[in-house]
Parts: structure tokens; sequence; C-alpha cells
């Protein structure tokens, strides 16, 4: 799947030029996608192409959650990977004790507790449907992530660790210049995965009033009594995302494998 | 012999401890113990090592000489004892750890490149990060160290693209860029295909005659022969015979000394 695209540049580019322009042509497809998306869905029959507009809006709030609660997931996923992995006791009680809340409950649930029990425990934080959303997105793959990561982190060798600190670099350099690179590299097929689950599961903002794609779809089906058109057009906006998302992350991983195992 | 500076000629000459010429050593291990649960691996380990001095340590495997040799720059901490390098005590001080580490290299038998990295930026690595170098003037020394290594030319590969033997030059390159005061040499060899034991040593000797101070643990007799000042001998986790290879290798009496030659001389 993810060696299609790769492919298909001419044999004379270096691996470096055909995974930069996988990702760059991926990138812009993603753009242009979200920019057109309402024109060719207007061309379509009753009753999605009078909805083309809403579906478009729809499209673009699913990305931007995904995105915004994709990066922040990364990060959360860091620094539980680095707390769960510290030499200072709490740390790694506070990293396993998030790891464990997060996925021992159902996502519906900290979605929910985000946007309605958060601000009765700390009314600063009244956030809105969409940075509700995004948050407890973000704090979900977060904790997935953190598996990923930290699984990473062990999986580079103890000699890596030892010829860094025997240079003297501290061991915050070591982690940022000579563990973490090589672990993310382990870690990303992983964390791709769990951020194409999060651009499905983005579906769940619905429940408190996100007006995403799947929330636009339900609309539009209870306004015009037609589930299957509609629905097979939801489904397909979110087949292109994943289809895209899985491509520029094959397109970084190849280029991050310096060692050309896989091309 | 191989070297040109007095202080190693003097090495070599001086049968060890002779306090009148002895100066003063650049590190010093005192009664240094080690455990790793039940096993005592280092037991009561005494020993000095000097300036521009090419020390090797040999013994059979399990006999404690990585250990000694790590916690000359702690990567492994002793239990008891005590270690002085070039006048700073290692101990649990982090700003002593780091200082040391800066002034002791350490060359391991599986290379331990960086992966992700060229051959360049693995040698400008430390400099830049510890020491602060700007990316062009280490860069430039880095080259220089490359050419006395005879990588020029693979610069901007990853290690992986390398030989055992080019890796392990690389190796020795990259301690070399933090200028240490002493470069532990573990096993450097053994990884390797035989054909490419020997640009490795070339470039060991090379060193040691530019005055290196090096503490090396290897089987690779000739080069011990050729090169070392001073033989180590561990046995068990203690060292049982300290002596300049002539002695060492000819007149030696000890018994379990010369089982141990038998087996590994051909
Ligand atoms: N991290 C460790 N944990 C437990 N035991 C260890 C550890 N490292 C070494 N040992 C044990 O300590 C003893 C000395 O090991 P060391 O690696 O220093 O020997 P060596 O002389 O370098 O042997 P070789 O020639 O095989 O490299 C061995 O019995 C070994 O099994
Ligand atoms: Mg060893």
């Amino acid at each position: 799947m993810t060696s299609l695209v790769l492919a298909a540049w001419p044999d004379s580019w270096s691996r470096e030029q055909r995974c930069s322009a996988t990702m760059i042509a991926a990138g812009v497809v993603l753009v242009l996608f979200m920019w057109l998306l309402a024109t060719p869905l207007a061309a379509m029959p009753e009753p999605v192409g009078p909805a083309a507009q809403q579906f478009a809006e729809g499209s673009r709030v699913t990305v931007e959650l995904t995105l915004v609660s994709g990066l922040l997931g990364v990060l959360f996923g860091v620094l539980a990977a680095v707390g769960k992995l510290a030499r200072f006791a709490p740390l790694r009680w506070a990293a396993s004790f998030y790891i464990w809340a997060i996925r021992g409950t159902p996502l519906l649930v900290q979605m929910l507790f985000v946007f309605l029990a958060l601000p009765m425990i700390a009314p600063g934080l009244a956030l809105s449907d969409f940075n509700s959303a995004a948050l407890a997105l973000a704090f979900n793959v977060g904790a997935y992530n953190a598996e990923a990561i930290r699984a990473g982190i062990l999986a580079v060798p103890k000699g890596q660790t030892e010829a860094s600190r025997s240079l003297g670099l501290s061991p915050f350099q070591t982690f940022r210049d000579v563990v973490f690179p090589q672990s993310f590299k382990i870690a990303l097929p992983p964390l791709v995965n769990n951020i194409v689950a999060l651009l499905k599961d983005s579906s769940l903002a619905y429940v408190i009033g996100v007006v995403e794609l799947s929330n636009v779809g339900n609309r539009v089906q209870a306004a015009t009594f037609q589930p299957v058109p509609v629905f097979v057009a939801t489904a397909s906006i979110y087949l292109i995302l994943t289809t895209v998302l899985t491509q520029i992350s094959g397109a970084i991983e190849a280029r991050l494998d310096v060692e050309q195992r896989q091309h | 012999m191989s070297h040109s500076t007095p202080q190693a000629i003097g090495a070599v000459r001086a049968p060890l401890p002779n306090p009148a010429l002895v100066r003063e050593p650049l590190i010093r291990a005192e009664g240094v113990n080690k455990h790793f649960g039940v096993a005592h691996v280092l037991r009561d380990v005494t020993t000095r090592f000097f300036q521009s001095e090419v020390a090797v340590i040999i013994g059979a495997s399990g006999s404690g000489k990585s250990t000694f040799l790590r916690t000359l720059n702690r990567l492994e901490a002793h239990d008891s004892g005590r270690i002085v390098v070039d006048g700073i005590e290692l101990n649990d001080a982090v700003t002593n750890l780091d200082a040391i580490r800066r002034e002791v290299g350490m060359v391991f038998q599986q290379f331990n490149l960086f992966p992700h990295l060229t051959v360049l930026d693995n040698v400008t690595l430390a400099p830049r990060r510890v020491r602060g170098v700007r990316r062009e003037e280490a860069d430039a020394a880095a080259m220089e160290l490359l050419t006395r290594v005879g990588l020029e030319d693979h610069a901007h590969k990853h290690p992986f693209a390398l030989s055992g033997g080019q890796q392990q030059r690389v190796a020795i390159a990259r301690s070399l860029a933090m200028s240490p005061r002493v470069l532990l040499f573990d096993e450097p060899t053994s990884a390797l295909d035989p054909e490419m034991i020997g640009e490795v040593l070339d470039v060991m000797k090379d060193l040691a005659r530019s005055g290196m101070t090096m503490i090396v643990v290897t089987h690779e007799m000739s080069f011990a022969r050729e090169v070392g000042d001073r033989i180590v001998f561990f046995d068990h986790g203690r060292i049982l015979q300290e002596a300049p290879p002539d002695q060492f290798f000819e007149g030696q009496q000890n018994e379990r000394i010369r089982a141990f030659l038998g087996q590994i001389v051909h």
C-alpha cells in the first residue's frame, strides 16, 4: 500500500527524493482535497449535492480535530513514555496512572468528562466543544502512543546510550540526539496506526455537538431520509482521508529508513 | 619499540613500580571492588596508569577486564575503593562525572556508532553539544580526524554502509574528537573479520606513537608485544601480574599465565 506511490516516481530519483516528493504530493493532495471538496460533491445527485458545503465543512473539522489532537497526542505520548521510564518513582506512578486510566475507560466517557465534568471541577476549564473534543482525543491517543514510544525507546540498544554518555553528552542530550530519533523510527508504524484510529475516533466528537463529518452525515440523513447515499458519501470521504494519511506516513517511514531495509 | 615520546620509552624501560622515576599517574585505582549480585567481579584491584602509557589488559573470559575498564569512566560504579582520574575522584557527584567523561574516551567491541547519523555527524555530535563548537569548525576538525584514520571519502555515508573495520575506525575518530586525555579500548577488534583487524590495529599503533594514553583490553598478543608498555593480567577479578611485555611473554614463571598464553598464542 505505502510503496505504491513511492514506486511511481522516476527510477533516477534517490530514495530521499522519492520520499520527500511523496510527502509533498500527499500534503498537497490533502490541502486540495479540503479546499476543493465542495465542487465534486456539489455535482453529485440528491441528497449529497445540495449538502456539499456542509460535507466539506464537516471534513475540514474532522481533519483539524485529527491534526490538533494528533500532534498533542504525540507530545503526551512522549511525556508519558519518558515518565514511565524515569528513575524518579512518582513520575513513573503518574505516567502509569494516566495510561491505566485512559486505556481502561471508553473514549466516549472521556469526551463527556472533559466537556461536562471538567468545568464543574475547575470553572476556568470550560472549553468549547471543539477544544474539549481535541483535548479528550489527545489524552486518549497519547496513552496509546506512550506504549508505542516506550517500546521504541527500550528497543534502542544499550550500547547507544553508553557510547553517547562516554562521549560526555548529558542524559538529556543523549535522549534528544541519540535515543529518541532512533526510537521514533521504531515507534512510527504503531504511531501511524494510532493516528488513523484517531481520525476515525474523532467521529465521537459528534456527541458533544462538534459539527464534524459524521455529524454532518447524520444531519443530512435526518433531513432527507436517504441514509444509503449519505453514508456511502460519508464513508468514502473517511476512506480517502485515511488513505492519504497512510501515504504520508509511509513516506516519512521510508525517509527515516536510512538503512534502506524496505526500498 | 614504536614510541617516539620520552615518557613512553621511560615507561617501557622502568621496571614497574619505581617510585623514583614515576610521576603523578593519570589514573589511580586503589582497592577497587565490584559485585554483580553475589558475583564478586573485581577484587581489590589496585593499579596506576601514566601519561602516554599503553597498558594492555589480558585475561580469561569473565575475569573482569571489561568491568574494570568500565569503572574507569563510570559506566559501572564500583562498590568500594577509590578511582581517581586526572585528580578527580569518581563518585556520585554529577559534575565530576561529566568532567571525567570528557577526558576519558571509550571504543567498544561493537563500535556503537549512531546509525541515524552520517559518519561526519557521528564525529561532530559530541564536540558540538558538549563543547559548543560551531558546526563548520567541528566539521573541519572531524575531516582532519577522518583523514587520519583514512576515511575522509566516507564522511557523508551512514555507518551501515561501511565495513566493520571502517566503522571501528570511525568510532576511534569519534572518541578523538573530544580530545580525551586517555582512550579505553574494550576488545576493539574482536567483532571484526580477520582481514579487517590489521587496519584497526594500525590506527591504534599510530595513536600510541603520537603519545596517546591508552588502556586496551585485547586478545591480540602481537599488538600487546609490539605496542604495549605494560601487560596487566586479570584472573578472577584480581590483577595477578603486571609486567613489561618482554618480561611477561618471554620469562613467564606463573603457571596459570603460562597456561593462558599457551591457549591463546598459536
Ligand atoms: N551487567 C552485568 N550483570 C551481571 N553480571 C555481569 C554484568 N557484567 C558482567 N557480569 C559478570 O561479571 C563477570 C566479569 O565480566 P566481564 O565482562 O568484566 O569479563 P571480561 O573479562 O571482560 O570477559 P570477556 O573476555 O568475555 O569480555 C562475568 O562473570 C560476567 O558474567
Ligand atoms: Mg569483556
